[in-house]
């Protein structure tokens, strides 16, 4: 992957976008090689490889803001592309706050963005980890009779950004992934589980045999679950559930979804929202994390950002447009067209989930969600999950078909303790925690 | 666009070490959208997807490869990629494959990418910031968006068909905000389809707006949801999305032909109470969720998937239906050109059954009445199933009363379609607004339901007791 192709087609686009009349515009280029392969049984099911480029231009003329995404960057189609965004600016109100950012900068010390090993990486060798990953799930447990498929995925890039004022910019980025979907049966019913592990370097990866393990404990841990009386207990998210939670968090301290009514924690910054356990921090910087780097999609340079400090809502998430909306500065969170998180996290305490569970008399681990529609102008969450009922500080018998829900401000109130086992494996993450008391709906 | 000629060329090259079938898949899709914020248009904006993919099949396996320059040096090297699944016949000896144009039905009409009013969308979304906030002053925010895009595919196949179809896709939609100092709430409504802005003039933009302006307001005010097991009257329409998540996925033959999904192997089997049947069409007038063709090139359906509570089929794209034995169902769909085809639903329905929507409320005593749906998911291995409420209300002595807050419902697929006990003869089918995920691919869908009695199910709301 090459940032200077990157960087020439930017700056090309860019003169387009003045010759069509803008007055200033920004285009940012993404090149990226993508692999995949899964395996099912002994079986190469699917095998994808392929290079993908994509066009993002921003145009501003008298205050009017119009966008083009494009991956048609032939000559010929991103001059009628570039024309018809332009042309498009008319249509749109003039906006005091819409236009470039005041400064824009890059900095990609210290991140550990790329790893050497995947470009240089030999298709076979991807091939046989998603194969071994399908082997290690059957070996691991009698009772995983199939399986949903094995995957290795690895994507090389490059991303770069221009703007009129003169600004360029690039850097090269690399991700590789192993997951599986083993499915045992339990009776009649089968009890399939997913888990993977994601990183920017290969050695971040958890190791295919403990992913395999993982994955195979919690399709055979639910054996026999049934479902949980209706009651108000604590409730433990699970890390990789608690980071779901996190995702709505996020929604909610976003300036684009505060600025338009649809938070509930408008209007609350600087209060005391959650208990001295929620420390939430927004960090573009983090060495080797996915949410990482040099610039965001404006270029504005990424930084850390405490967002909740003991429980106090100390800053919402912006970009240049929100922020000088709501009469902040950019916090570095831009994605080109909106607010998004960089590594996203609750900052973890110091007990292990085991001592987590052995601390709760009684209440509920949730081990899995499904479902998504958070209400975010009155923060109410409900989920269907399933987990283990806990009784005794123990896990006493697994549990499913049931809900959890509670709202927003009452669950970050009552968050009474936090695991130490958070890892960057995603933008958005989160350790363990626990609730107070939420209700979980069952029989 | 795309020079036959060629085509005929890269399935040739992408066979050449072997394979059952080779497909090349090329798209153009022009999108414009436009976003008000704040009471003004906040973004116009253009979007261009142009580019092809080359799959080889060989037994369950799948090679695939895509590209966005069109160049044949670049096409050539993705059909080699594509090719890397097949290890027979490594001399590389290339087929010949010959290309004839294929006529298919049309459910709805091609137009120009380009021949869109523009300033006519704009105006609509004035019209329906104004009429949301007409409608009760408690109403602080409105968002609204309209896009309008156009499809064009191609398809060639190995076995010599190309077939064409060209895809109109547009979106109102409008999101209300509601407060009354204490409490906010929000709704949504959209609709659109396959069709023109002419569309519109019928399903108004100010009738949308509000329409979502109620739904906030109703929320504003709503009490907090029952929680714990409890009788459901799903509402006609939206409440489709019970079939798309309890059953519909369950019924997509990747799943089966894998064994994962627990409808594997029950063809023939009674899987819901008597009074349900379900259906899956691609060949509806102008629904979302049409197709003239799926993305394999072959013709959109009417599928019965269950009829009177007994499974009759699934819903199968090539790859799959050939392991199994059976015909493509027209169901192969992707997301775009960067992606590989699945097996996918269309528009999925029930049509209407015996009782009168009075009968139904009548005959429950305490319950929750699901009249719009915000979404769901679902688990298919074992079958757990979840959709969220978008506007819901109790139901007591036969009557619908207090409004109760979003909650999630959690069921299992054939425990929750067994547990069907009356079905209304009121089916219609949803407002035009829902996309389904699946493997990190969004297709637009329809549902459709007629109201429809489930005699209990949990309700994850937050009131015990």
């Amino acid at each position: 992957m090459d940032e200077a192709i990157a960087s020439e087609l930017a700056s090309g686009a860019l003169s387009l976008a003045k010759t069509a009349g803008a007055q200033s515009a920004e285009a940012s280029v993404s090149i990226a090689r993508r692999f995949h392969a899964e395996a099912r049984e002994n079986v190469i099911a699917r095998l994808e490889g392929s290079t993908g480029k994509s066009l993002f231009l921003r145009v501003f003329h008298d205050g009017r803001k119009a966008t083009l995404s494009t991956s048609d960057l032939s000559t010929s189609g991103l001059r009628e592309a570039v024309g018809r965004a332009v042309a498009h600016a008319g249509l749109v109100a003039p906006d005091e706050y819409a236009g470039l950012p005041d400064e824009v900068a890059a900095n990609g010390a210290e991140l550990r963005l790329t790893d050497a090993r995947i470009a240089e990486r030999d298709g076979s060798e991807k091939v046989e980890e998603a194969l071994d990953l399908e082997r290690l799930i059957r070996a691991a447990d009698v009772r995983v009779v199939n399986s949903s498929g094995s995957h290795y995925t690895d994507a090389v890039g490059v991303t770069a950004i221009a703007n009129s004022t003169g600004f360029a910019a690039a850097y090269s980025w690399t991700r590789a992934g192993r997951s599986t979907g083993p499915v045992a049966l339990d009776g009649e019913i089968k009890r399939i589980a997913q888990y993977g592990t994601s990183a920017r370097h290969l050695g971040d990866l958890e190791a295919p045999g403990s992913v395999a393990a993982t994955a195979v404990r919690r399709a055979v841990d639910l054996f026999g679950a049934r479902k949980p009386p209706t009651m108000r207990v604590p409730v433990i998210f699970e890390r990789d559930v608690a980071a779901s939670l996190l995702d709505d968090l996020f929604a909610a301290v976003s300036a684009a979804n505060v600025a338009v009514g649809n938070s509930w924690l408008d209007g609350h910054l600087g209060s005391r929202i959650g208990s001295e356990f929620v420390n939430v921090v927004d960090d573009g910087r983090v060495p080797g994390g996915l949410g990482s780097s040099p610039f965001d999609g404006e270029g504005v340079l990424t930084r850390r950002t405490p967002v909740f400090e003991r429980g106090v809502l100390r800053s919402f998430l912006y970009d240049t447009y929100y922020a000088r909306k709501l009469g902040a500065a950019s916090t570095g969170n831009s994605t080109g067209g909106g607010v998004g998180p960089s590594n996203f996290y609750l900052e973890p305490g110091s007990i292990s989930l085991p001592e987590l569970v052995a601390a709760t008399p009684l209440g509920v681990l949730v081990m899995d969600t499904i479902g998504f529609a958070t209400e975010h102008a009155s923060g109410t969450y409900s989920r269907g999950a399933r987990g283990f009922f806990i009784e005794r500080g123990e896990l006493a018998y697994p549990i499913d078909e049931f809900t959890i829900a509670g709202l927003y401000p009452e669950m970050l109130a009552g968050v009474d303790a936090v695991a130490n086992d958070l890892r960057f494996d995603a933008p958005v993450v989160s350790p363990s925690f626990r609730v107070a008391a939420m209700t979980v709906s069952g029989n | 666009m795309f020079d036959e000629a060629l085509l005929s060329r890269l399935l040739g090259r992408a066979l050449r070490h072997g394979g059952e079938f080779a497909d090349v898949f090329c798209e153009r899709r022009r999108t414009f959208s436009y976003r008000l914020q704040d009471g003004r248009i906040h973004d116009a904006s253009y979007g261009v997807t142009l580019g092809v993919g080359i799959r080889v099949v060989v037994g369950e396996s799948a090679g695939y490869a895509c590209s966005d320059d069109l160049s044949t040096g670049a096409l050539t090297e993705a059909a080699d990629a594509a090719s890397l699944i097949a290890h027979g016949s490594p001399s590389g000896e290339m087929k010949s494959v010959d290309l004839s144009l294929q006529r298919a039905a049309s459910y709805y009409d091609c137009r120009p990418a380009d021949g869109i009013d523009a300033e006519r969308y704009v105006a609509m979304l004035d019209s329906a910031d104004s009429a949301a906030r007409r409608y009760d002053p408690r109403v602080v925010a409105v968002n609204a968006h309209i896009s309008d895009e156009v499809q064009e595919v191609w398809i060639a196949t190995s076995e010599g068909r190309l077939v064409r179809d060209c895809r109109p896709l547009i979106t109102l939609g409008v999101q209300v905000v509601a407060s009354d100092k204490k409490e906010r709430g929000s709704g949504y409504v959209g609709d659109g389809g396959r069709t023109s802005m002419a569309y519109f003039d019928r399903e108004t933009p100010e009738a949308l707006a509000r329409e979502a302006a109620r739904i906030a307001t109703v929320n504003v005010s709503a009490a907090p949801a029952p929680a714990g097991e409890m009788a459901m009257i799903v509402g006609a329409g939206g409440g489709g999305v019970l079939l798309h998540e309890a059953v519909g996925h369950g019924l997509e033959s990747d799943f089966n032909r894998r064994g994962t999904s627990l409808y594997s192997g029950r063809i023939g089997e009674r899987v819901a109470s008597e009074l349900v049947t379900i259906y899956d069409d691609g060949n509806l007038h102008e629904e979302r969720g049409s197709i003239n063709v799926d993305d394999e090139g072959v013709p959109a359906q009417h599928k019965v998937l269950v009829e009177n509570g007994v499974l009759l089929g699934y819903m199968q794209d090539r790859l799959n239906a050939r392991l199994m034995g059976v015909e493509s169902t027209g169901s192969g769909r992707r997301q775009s050109f960067r992606f590989a085809p699945q097996p996918r639903m269309c528009n999925t329905y029930m049509p209407s059954g015996d009782s009168s929507v009075n009968e139904i409320l009548a005959s429950t005593q305490r319950g929750i009445y699901a009249k719009s749906f915000a979404g769901g998911q679902v688990e298919i291995a074992k079958g757990d199933f979840v959709f969220m409420v978008g506007e819901g209300y109790l139901v007591e002595n036969g009557k619908i009363t207090t409004p109760v807050r979003n909650a999630t419902i959690i069921g299992n697929g054939p425990e929750a379609m067994m547990k069907v006990v009356a079905v209304g003869n009121d089916a219609r089918l949803a407002r035009r607004h829902y996309t389904c995920g699946k493997g990190g691919q969004y297709v637009p869908v329809g549902v459709g339901m007629p109201t429809v009695k489930i005699a209990s199910i949990t309700v994850g709301g937050t009131q015990h007791g």
